[in-house]
């Protein structure tokens, strides 16, 4: 699939975060984006629009980002999804990977680490 | 980190005003020191001693290592080494004020030892900053606490320092914290930590600085309180107590868990447990950063 062709969900209740994410995946091509606020969103969405990556963070209201990415592994096994969160412990690092995400990036989020994640899922244009 | 601190003892002890301050403070990055102030700052010269030099280059056309050697003031091997010393960036601070008129070389020599005394610095801990001397700085600027902080705080203090520099920058002076029971809020933005170190913590500022604030943050120019700015108030707060919380479970073992932040919807805070204010000077404007210690085993 070409990064054109995709979806991307950007989970996060920060709009900032999800404004720098979305700047950041920019750069290397024209996804379609999704957005989600909590962690009840981000199934809801993940449910009606499958994205192909889940960019996710933790600390969110509603439903915490671990029990987000459990609902939506249950839901589908492959879903590939990526925590992005500034609370990046060995523990937290753990559990997310327990709960089925592929991917733990630490915040502040640097470009190369999202370059890497696109360019290894994804073809050019 | 030490120029922070540096301000913080020039303005609490009269010798600048703020504006004077926060002058120096931005002019710091782009000051060259000269050799008079790092002979000073080394004590192989008096200020007498290098206004004299200073006098005789108004009548000569050399440098001033050069007639300081001539005069018998340094040798030749003192010069090289003043010349190679890593210069401290509190003596940046000390040689903008020069330059700006602020203070004389003589007030200067008696800052650096009084300031150095205060503290317990010595000179050979300039050229490698360690954390046992910041952790020092911090205790002795929290006097206010009236007893010795504990490691968790320590932390979670020097680490905000070093957040402050990493991504807004690094001309801040903090000012003395104080002890806070009640506080009327700007925009303000709160985040809960919990675990075996709990505490509350508060972000502040007015609509005009939380606008500059959010611009050195995110790199791009905000020119209106908008959604983003507000988001980037936030943002840093949650990142740094992220930043706290990972730091915590590296060092100590313990997980602590983040809250969602929250705005402060109420002009007045008003504070149950042992809080403090501590107001961060920065040249576009005031940050204020509250503390609740909620609970601590440490």
């Amino acid at each position: 699939m070409t990064l054109d062709d995709a979806k991307i969900l950007i989970s996060d209740d920060s709009i900032l975060a999800r404004k720098q994410l979305k700047d950041i995946i920019a750069r290397y091509g024209n996804p379609t984006f999704l957005e989600a606020t909590n962690g009840q969103d981000t199934i809801d969405i993940y449910k009606k629009e499958r994205p192909a990556l889940v960019f996710l963070d933790i600390v969110m209201p509603v439903k915490d980002g671990n029990a987000a990415i459990r609902e939506i592994v249950s839901f589908d096994k492959d879903a590939d999804i990526i925590i992005v969160s500034s609370v990046g412990t060995q523990s937290q690092l753990r559990a997310a990977i327990d709960a089925g995400a592929n991917d733990f990036i630490q915040k502040p989020i640097n470009a190369e680490q999202i370059h890497h994640i696109i360019t290894s899922r994804f073809e050019g244009r | 980190m030490y120029a922070q601190f540096f301000g913080n003892y020039l303005l609490s002890h009269g010798v600048v005003t703020k504006e004077q301050l926060v002058h120096a403070m931005q002019k710091k990055s782009s000051v060259h020191l000269k050799l008079g102030t790092l002979a000073i700052h080394a004590g192989y010269m008096t200020a007498n001693e290098v206004d004299q030099i200073i006098i005789l280059q108004t009548h000569q056309d050399k440098r001033f290592g050069e007639l300081a050697v001539s005069e018998g003031y340094l040798t030749q091997a003192q010069v090289t080494e003043l010349l190679k010393i890593q210069n401290a960036d509190f003596l940046l601070l000390g040689q903008a004020l020069l330059d700006d008129g602020v203070i004389d070389n003589e007030r200067l020599q008696s800052l650096i030892i009084d300031y150095q005394s205060e503290n317990e610095i010595c000179e050979s801990d300039y050229s490698n900053e360690t954390r046992e001397i910041i952790d020092r700085l911090v205790e002795n600027f929290f006097v206010v606490t009236e007893r010795a902080l504990s490691r968790y705080e320590l932390s979670f203090i020097h680490l905000l320092f070093n957040n402050l520099v990493r991504f807004i920058g690094d001309d801040f002076t903090p000012t003395c914290p104080c002890l806070c029971q009640e506080y009327p809020t700007n925009y303000c933005v709160s985040q809960k930590v919990e675990g075996r170190f709990s505490i509350r913590t508060y972000l502040d500022m007015p609509e005009s600085t939380c606008i500059a604030f959010a611009s050195r943050y995110v790199d791009e120019t905000f020119d209106s309180f908008d959604e983003y700015v507000q988001a980037s108030i936030e943002d840093f707060l949650n990142l740094h107590n992220g930043l706290f919380s990972v730091n915590m479970s590296n060092e100590y073992g313990i997980e602590l868990q983040l809250e969602v932040p929250n705005i402060e919807t109420s002009e007045l805070l008003t504070f149950e447990k042992e809080s403090y204010l501590l107001p961060i000077i920065y040249p576009f404007g005031t940050i204020y950063f509250i503390f609740e210690l909620l609970a601590t085993d440490a």
